[in-house]
């Protein structure tokens, strides 16, 4: 059957998707490279196709449009510190949660339903939490600094307004990694732990020589998702901050929907996309490559 | 002896730390939308009034408007429930039969080619801003702007990604040989795939489509871009709630464990899934 497949069955089973995906992705990508090199801007009241070329003008422009450059590094930024946060904090509570204990199992539907929240909730749980009154001020800081602390406007400066992103992302998000780890570890088959464990290897030892060294590829898989999904930050900031003080925490969706939508700056907006994809596209590439074609070839 | 119990201790210790900072922001929404206007800004958790009056304003919002300092008149929220609802759920049915074909002639056959599998995992990846100024410029010359079926074909091209891999999954379990019989009992081809392949993975329609809905319920961008008046979806609600609105928090706690009745209803039943969902499928 695998062999001689009858052609109307393959055909059919592709229409759908084919269809589906060039009435709504793949003519607006093509769009996309278009406008990319027109000057077009729909508040002059000129369409699209009559708009003129400018080359590579929007691309020059962009290399040296500051507001861009800030917000591609504050991303990066925000990746790299959430990713990292969340890799440790993920690390740690699968170690803790892999012995069996008492209550167990509600402890853990409880962990990752953060994961379940629509992240424009989450936005708006945070923006509660982080108000003058929310338990941020009056729990946390308490907590950790004592009855001393100063109430602390969040989003009014722009580092605590970064963090208050970083924690809500943070929130949010350490239950995947988490996740991922912990069913790799709860996995990794009991006959080599015990084995271990005859040989005179302590616990802590199992855990870093061997648990962890079999889930490394789950780890890599989890880090790179989460990585690609955090440089996709949007939501939080839109509702949390709104890109303030300023433009101080903006992140490169929020600049990009701007320019867009608030600036009627199309063709631009199209550019900085297009820009923004070809660094994506060759990372993912690059991950792809690395963890599944790399072994197949060697 | 000793030292099991001291990492018994430390155990607990750990992860009730990490359930309170879980759950304390929740408890602070959920309390605060059963708080009086009086009690919206004051330091203690529960209520010493509890009252129902902001899920009554958010469906009718009409007295917020200088009563508390609102600044401008808010639309109901029935439409944008209603809207999402529809969208969502017309979305999620699209993806999943779209995605059990690709995927019955991907486990089977082999059959999309590269291009169209890492195209679909490729926009998944990408972060709907890149994309989303095209669509909304082809949209508008379509006159999909502001139209549900505008956005149930985006939702649904932008998901399927995730029917095909968990399928594929589903559909890989089904031994070939159960088909081939039935091909030999003088079933046709179309036949084994509604009549044997499909009822087997009924329960892996059901994940697929309810990670879909999942999905689909949170996206804002999409809609924040491509809706305006009539097919404004919850999310997008929610952030004119935040922004243009004010401070209400009590109504905004309202709407925020409005939206999140389904998500947490769904997310208990399919939580055994969710690691396979979420990384396509690489991590079972």
């Amino acid at each position: 059957m695998r062999n001689n497949p009858p052609k109307i069955i393959t055909y059919l089973a592709n229409l759908p998707l084919n269809l589906l995906l060039y009435a709504t992705l793949i003519v607006p990508f093509a769009l996309m490279i278009y406008l990319a090199f027109l000057a077009w801007n729909p508040a002059a009241g000129i369409n699209w196709w009559e708009a003129p070329f400018t080359g590579v003008n929007n691309f020059i422009r962009a290399l040296s449009d500051s507001r861009f450059i800030a917000a591609l590094g504050r991303t990066a930024a925000f990746v790299v510190i959430v990713v990292t946060i969340e890799f440790f904090l993920g690390l740690a509570l699968a170690y803790f949660m892999l012995e069996e204990f008492k209550g167990k199992k509600i402890s853990l539907s409880l962990i990752i339903y953060p994961l379940m929240l629509p992240w424009v909730v989450v936005a708006l749980i945070f923006y509660l939490f982080f108000q003058d009154y929310g338990p941020m001020n009056n729990v946390f800081l308490k907590l950790i600094i004592g009855e001393s602390a100063q109430n602390i406007h969040w989003f009014l400066s722009s580092t605590t307004a970064f963090i208050s992103l970083i924690i809500a992302d943070v929130w949010q998000w350490t239950p995947f990694i988490f996740l991922v780890m912990y069913s790799g570890l709860s996995a990794v088959s009991k006959r080599l732990i015990e084995a271990a464990q005859v040989l005179g290897a302590s616990s802590r030892t199992i855990f870093w020589r061997i648990q962890l060294p079999l889930i490394k590829p789950l780890v890599l898989i989890a880090v790179v998702l989460r990585a690609l999904e955090a440089f996709k930050v949007f939501d939080i900031a839109y509702v949390m901050t709104g890109g303030g003080p300023g433009t101080s925490t903006e992140t490169i969706s929020l600049y990009i929907y701007r320019v867009a939508i608030e600036y009627h700056d199309i063709s631009y907006a199209a550019a900085l996309s297009l820009i923004v994809l070809i660094i994506l596209v060759i990372i993912i590439r690059s991950f792809i490559w690395y963890s599944f074609e790399r072994g197949v070839k060697r | 002896m000793n030292h099991k119990i001291i990492s018994k201790f430390t155990r607990y210790l750990v992860i009730i730390i990490f359930l309170s900072w879980i759950l304390i922001p929740v408890l602070w929404m959920v309390t605060l939308a059963f708080k009086s206007y009086p009690e919206w800004r004051v330091a203690y958790f529960f209520p010493k009034e509890p009252t129902f009056m902001n899920f009554i304003l958010i469906f009718e919002p009409k007295q917020i408007v200088g009563m508390m300092g609102a600044t401008a008149l808010v639309d109901p929220v029935t439409l944008p429930f209603i809207n999402s609802l529809l969208v969502v759920g017309a979305s999620t049915v699209l993806s999943v039969i779209i995605g059990f074909f690709t995927a019955y002639g991907a486990s089977r056959y082999n059959s999309p080619g590269p291009f169209s599998l890492f195209f679909t995992l490729l926009t998944r990846m990408l972060p709907p801003a890149t994309f989303v100024t095209p669509i909304m410029v082809y949209y508008s010359n379509l006159k999909l702007l502001d139209s549900h079926l505008g956005l149930i074909m985006l939702y649904s091209a932008v998901t399927v990604t995730y029917g095909i891999w968990i399928l594929k999954g589903f559909i890989d379990q089904v031994p070939i040989e159960w088909e081939q019989a039935a091909l030999l009992e003088g079933a046709s081809h179309l036949q084994v795939v509604f009549r044997v392949t499909l009822p087997i993975v009924k329960s892996g329609l059901v994940v697929s489509g309810l990670f879909i809905f999942l999905l689909n319920w949170a996206e804002l961008l999409f809609a924040l871009v491509l809706t305006n008046v009539q097919a404004v979806t919850l999310p997008v609600h929610i952030s004119k709630y935040v922004g243009a609105v004010g401070q209400l928090y009590g109504p905004q706690a309202a709407l925020g464990i409005l939206s999140s009745l389904i998500p947490v209803i769904i997310g208990y039943i399919i939580q055994k899934h969710l690691v396979t969902a979420f990384t396509f499928g690489m991590v079972r």
